[in-house]
């Protein structure tokens, strides 16, 4: 991944989002589209500036991260569960995987429909649908993983006297750690698709109502703003929460080294 | 793989000597034909012996090791260690693999305590297990590195470590499949000279594999040369030299050609 031109990289990646931004704020200069409908990176930033000292945003970033917090917590550990139910048994694995398969290629925003029928509009319906989003891709990670140890250590394991009882905890489930975290990661990044496209219906704050809110005002700057704040938010935890903990697990695991 | 019908009724051992193999053999059979992996096969070993079984791949030599293992049930025969009957695989047969085999997800000293905890002898002796794994890591030169990750050490090193682990259950047979391939000459003669040492002070039976006429030479009290094709044991080769050997001994080189022509006659007597 990181080559010795690395730095040289970093300055092009800086370069473009400089362009980006200068290209977005002259075609706002120029006129080319009406600005009640395309604000300026500069209104942008002044809203969400406005946002913040109002009280508005840092609440808002918070609870959609805690719900993230609780709703994928549950997500995750079910889907840990499932997994290795799926991982140790073939028939569970190949009933379930079609179905979470299936699952998978639903958008995430398709379970706020059920969670509204199911909960109405109770702060459960979240949770719902962060867990219906995330669930499937922890576990089928989960299963793969097992399903991909290498027999070695297996062997390796019976040869050294393992019970069956020891072998999930000590053996199985910390082979698969690499395919597990990485569905992990993966999860989140569903389960986050879900908080926020929960909260767009459901919610009285979060970042999703505020960019409800943005279009009722028809506050163009708004939205963008916090769409703009949604993708930091996720990228920062996927980058810097689970992608650190991803590349140091599959440094020691030894998997990095192909590459 | 699927074995052909394992004899699973549980049969007894004779008194006899310490690991033996009564009309052992071993059939695969895969989707359309059977492959006769191991012609039936006596073989008696005594106590802190070291046997290696010598080789071109595929004559069955690996598939032996993994029977005495318990990884697979001979398809006749029966198998004995100490008066019992072989049935699965237990850390009493214990083996070590070409590749290391380490878990990395746990440190040098956590690897040499995995086996400690899953045996009786020191279930709730915390302190007996950690001065036991100390013990051996001091015994391979490692007791510096016990609490480094397995990717932090050389290809030498993690095969020490895989040593260290498979010793600290005290097995009472070791069990080797090709013992450490990938290192470079250098290592593998320093490895040599530390396992025979080990062997020598622990008097472990062990058996080992091998397709290294000098690795075989070097290591062996006894080399039992095989054929391919129905796997059987073509000749047996006693090597009594003292030991510690030297793998650049050339008394070892004679025994190692020695064992290598038994192979070559085979090749030649194969060819019409």
């Amino acid at each position: 991944m990181s080559s010795p031109n690395g730095k040289s990289t970093k300055v092009y990646v800086i370069g473009f989002y400089v362009l980006l931004f200068g290209v977005w704020q002259s075609l706002y200069e120029f006129g080319a589209i009406p600005d009640y409908l395309f604000p300026s990176p500069l209104q942008v930033a002044r809203r969400l500036w406005e946002l913040s000292t109002d009280g508005l945003l840092w609440p808002s970033i918070k609870t959609t991260l805690v719900r993230m917090g609780i709703g994928f917590a549950v997500a995750a550990a079910i889907g840990l569960f499932i997994g290795l139910l799926m991982g140790t048994s073939r028939i569970v694995n190949s009933c379930l995987k079609s179905l979470f398969l299936g699952l998978q290629t639903l958008p995430t925003a398709a379970w706020v429909p059920v969670s509204l029928l199911l909960f109405g509009l109770k702060e459960q319906g979240i949770y719902f649908v962060i867990l219906m989003s995330a669930m499937p891709a922890v576990s089928i990670a989960t299963s793969d993983g097992i399903l991909q140890i290498p027999p070695l250590y297996i062997r390796a394991a019976k040869t050294l006297g393992t019970s069956a009882a020891a072998m999930p905890f000590t053996i199985i489930l910390p082979a698969a750690l690499p395919r597990i975290v990485t569905g992990i990661k993966l999860g989140w990044t569903l389960g986050w698709h879900g908080a926020v496209s929960a909260e767009l219906i459901k919610s009285t704050v979060g970042l999703g109502y505020l960019l409800y809110m943005g279009r009722e005002l028809n506050d163009a700057a708004q939205v963008i703003g916090i769409m703009v704040v949604t993708i930091m938010v996720g990228l920062l935890l996927d980058r810097f929460c689970f992608g650190l903990v991803e590349k140091r697990i599959q440094h020691r695991w030894g998997l990095d080294k192909e590459e | 793989m699927n074995s052909a019908s394992p004899n699973l009724t549980p049969q007894e051992c004779a008194p006899g000597a310490f690991l033996t193999l009564e009309n052992v053999s071993k059939e695969f059979v895969g989707a359309n034909q059977k492959v006769d992996a191991l012609q039936p096969i006596h073989l008696e070993v005594k106590e802190g012996e070291f046997v290696v079984f010598f080789g071109p791949s595929g004559c069955g030599k690996s598939t032996l090791l993994n029977l005495i293992a318990g990884f697979e049930r001979p398809t006749t025969g029966v198998i004995c260690v100490d008066g019992k009957p072989v049935l699965k695989p237990g850390p009493e047969r214990l083996m070590l693999f070409q590749e290391h085999a380490l878990f990395p997800w746990l440190d040098v000293m956590d690897n040499v305590l995995y086996g400690l905890r899953r045996h009786g002898r020191f279930r709730f002796r915390r302190k007996a297990r950690y001065e036991r794994a100390k013990e051996l890591l001091r015994m391979v030169h490692l007791e510096e590195f016990e609490h480094a990750w397995i990717h932090e050490l050389s290809g030498g090193m993690k095969q020490r470590a895989a040593l260290a682990r498979a010793l600290a259950p005290d097995p009472k047979v070791l069990l080797i499949d090709e013992p450490f391939p990938a290192l470079d000459a250098l290592v593998r003669a320093k490895l040599y000279a530390e396992l025979q040492e080990i062997l020598v002070r622990t008097r472990k039976t062990i058996l080992s594999v091998t397709h290294d006429p000098n690795e075989a030479a070097c290591l062996g009290d006894r080399v039992f040369v095989f054929t391919g094709r129905p796997g059987k044991i073509k000749a047996e080769i006693r090597v009594d030299l003292p030991r510690p050997r030297d793998v650049t001994d050339p008394k070892v080189g004679e025994f190692a050609a020695r064992i290598m022509s038994e192979l070559e006659l085979e090749k030649k007597a194969g060819q019409p």
